[in-house]
């Protein structure tokens, strides 16, 4: 059975209701309530092949958790048409919910009292898991994620960092074709985050599962994915891979610079836009196509004891898509 | 592994999940014992002083004595606490994992209140044979005719205040008020569910509108049926009275649920 994803024109507009403050407001909204529409996801398009990984970028209130629930049948769109592994998400029933993975980095399944084994062996009832293919995955899940310290300890005192990795264990003894995952590094220190990674990566190398994966950690797409979707208040403003993206968006290069005695900034600035500059570092902005030759030009004029040309980083070009829009460079 | 197996294991993983997180609170659990035989035991005080002068309403002092003993009992097997659970999964969040597995939420549900009821009632029934080897007014005769009855009765009651609680749970999906609906639901039942005195000892209008209700057959009923107060035609019509009103408050439930879901996929959780 296919394990793709399709959104086509998908939409969810919420009607909620609006209140003045105070007392008064409360009294007026009692007696007569105003409703206003917010346009969560406006007319998404997209289609995820099986086995591929997606980045799904936004800033906060994008509209990322909205289609992800969409997607895995939690909410109904208000238009659009949805296809994931061959169903419909909301009348897919129990056969569409044993295809999928979601895992909520706020949000947690494992019972917070007993040893994470214990959610796994519900999981193995809940989701028909056979004994042999339960202890086989298990012990592939454990060894991948580094779990065996954790397993018979009470969920209350794990690290944030072992809790999602156990979510992730949790969530995958199923085997699911596809994996849903919101923000599943959120909040967590750098060396777990790049665990999670790791494990992500692998498991997919492995199994060919199909990733929707939404972050605010740049890291986490960039190690993972080589497309993202961009969404911002309800938009998708990019799809594509992350090189197209920082080409499309990046229309300068950095140039980095260890200087020798005598370079000074008013010198530098002849060169281009000059973004920092302390002695001896200095980092200079580019047109993309004049890197090269500013870059000969500036080992000629200049006593440069260093010089590196560097696109923009990923976390930049992503901020100006999000604030300024994907076309913005092109204009 | 047939269907029923599969269903077995699954009930036999919540079940177990439910009970190891007991476990884990074994204080709060027998201070919830505690509550569960306190209050009847208080009304026992009351009525048992009240009594002394002689049968209130046909009641005597050993009646009531065996009245709230088996209401103790039926309350203990009966009891749903879903509406509390169902509130805070809707609120918080909760609900979106649950939903998205393969298994209906509210198995989780039924499985926790087997698990509860089993634990809890065993204790109270060991309570109450000691009790009675002390005490002969609350002793039992041993038919098991009307043993089987009273299970049948107990079965009907739990399933519906079951729905009942459910049900009420499932108005989070459009309220931040269900709790408070299901406070007030117990203190309407606090009366006339016979929880605080025998439904004969009620004012007749108060007992009329009673008897169109759901209340007295959610406890009353099951103990008359235990104690032997009900018999003949009060057995049947009380067994129809069940089964009718737990036919409502399924439909109930089912109309919420559907409708409940369908504005949870509209607005979001």
């Amino acid at each position: 059975m296919a394990s793709g994803i399709t959104a086509e024109r998908l939409s969810k507009t919420f009607r909620v209701k609006v209140r003045d403050p105070g007392l008064g407001g409360a009294l007026r909204a009692l007696v007569r309530p105003r409703y206003r529409d917010v346009h969560a996801v406006r007319e998404v398009t997209f289609r995820i092949e099986p086995g591929e990984i997606v980045g799904f970028l936004g800033p906060n209130g994008a509209g990322k958790t909205t289609t992800l629930k969409m997607l895995t049948g939690l909410l109904h769109p208000t238009t659009g048409r949805v296809e994931v592994a061959g169903f419909v998400p909301w009348t897919g029933g129990p056969a569409f919910k044993r295809r999928i993975a979601l895992v909520l980095g706020n949000r947690q399944q494992l019972v917070w009292d007993l040893p994470p084994e214990e959610t796994f062996q519900l999981n193995r009832a809940i989701y028909d898991v056979p004994e042999a293919d339960y202890r086989e995955r298990l012990a592939e899940l454990v060894a991948l994620l580094q779990l065996s310290e954790v397993l018979e300890k009470p969920v209350r005192q794990l690290s944030l960092g072992e809790r999602m990795k156990c979510e992730l264990a949790a969530a995958l003894l199923h085997r699911p074709p596809i994996l849903f995952l919101d923000e599943p590094t959120l909040g967590l220190d750098v060396t777990a985050q790049e665990a999670i990674r790791g494990f992500l990566a692998a498991y997919r190398e492995r199994h060919g599962a199909t990733v929707l994966l939404t972050s605010h950690y740049m890291q986490d797409v960039t190690a993972l994915a080589s497309r993202v979707l961009i969404i911002n208040r309800g938009r998708l403003l990019y799809d594509g891979g992350l090189d197209a993206l920082v080409a499309r968006i990046a229309r300068t290069k950095r140039i980095e610079l260890v200087l020798g005695d005598g370079a000074t900034a008013e010198a530098l600035a002849a060169f281009g836009e000059l973004k920092s500059f302390r002695f001896p570092n200095a980092v200079l902005e580019v047109p993309r196509e004049e890197a090269a030759a500013t870059s000969a030009r500036l080992l000629a004029a200049l006593p440069v004891a260093d010089l590196s040309i560097e696109d923009l980083p990923i976390e930049d070009v992503i901020r100006r898509a999000f604030t300024h829009g994907v076309e913005e460079d092109d204009a | 592994m047939s269907r029923a197996a599969r269903w077995v294991r699954r009930y036999g993983a919540l079940i177990r999940n439910a009970w190891l997180v007991d476990l884990q609170y074994r204080a709060s659990i027998t201070l919830w014992l505690l509550w569960g035989v306190t209050e009847p035991a208080v009304a026992l005080g009351i009525w048992w002083t009240i009594a002394g002068d002689g049968p209130v309403a046909g009641y005597a002092r050993a009646d009531f004595a065996r009245y709230f003993f088996a209401l103790m009992l039926v309350n203990q097997l009966t009891i749903a606490w879903d509406s509390w659970y169902l509130d805070s999964w809707i609120r918080e969040g909760e609900l979106n994992f649950r939903l998205a597995r393969p298994l209906h939420p509210a198995h989780e549900a039924v499985a926790e209140n087997i698990a509860y009821k089993a634990r809890t009632a065993g204790m109270i029934l060991v309570v109450w044979l000691l009790v009675a080897l002390a005490w002969p007014a609350v002793r039992l005769p041993l038919q098991p005719g009307r043993w089987a009855l009273t299970a049948l009765a107990v079965l009907l009651a739990a399933a519906m205040r079951f729905f009942i609680s459910f049900t009420t749970g499932l108005l989070a999906f459009w309220t931040t008020r269900a709790t408070a609906i299901m406070d007030l639901h117990a203190g309407v039942s606090l009366f006339l569910s016979g929880r605080i005195a025998p439904l004969a000892l009620l004012p007749p209008a108060v007992a009329g509108a009673a008897a169109w209700l759901w209340f007295p057959y959610m406890l009353a009923f099951p103990v008359e049926v235990l104690t032997g107060a009900a018999h003949g035609a009060a057995l049947g019509h009380g067994f129809a009275g069940q089964v009718v009103w737990l036919g409502v408050w399924i439909a109930g439930y089912r109309l919420a649920w559907s409708r409940g879901i369908k504005r949870y996929g509209a607005v979001g959780g």
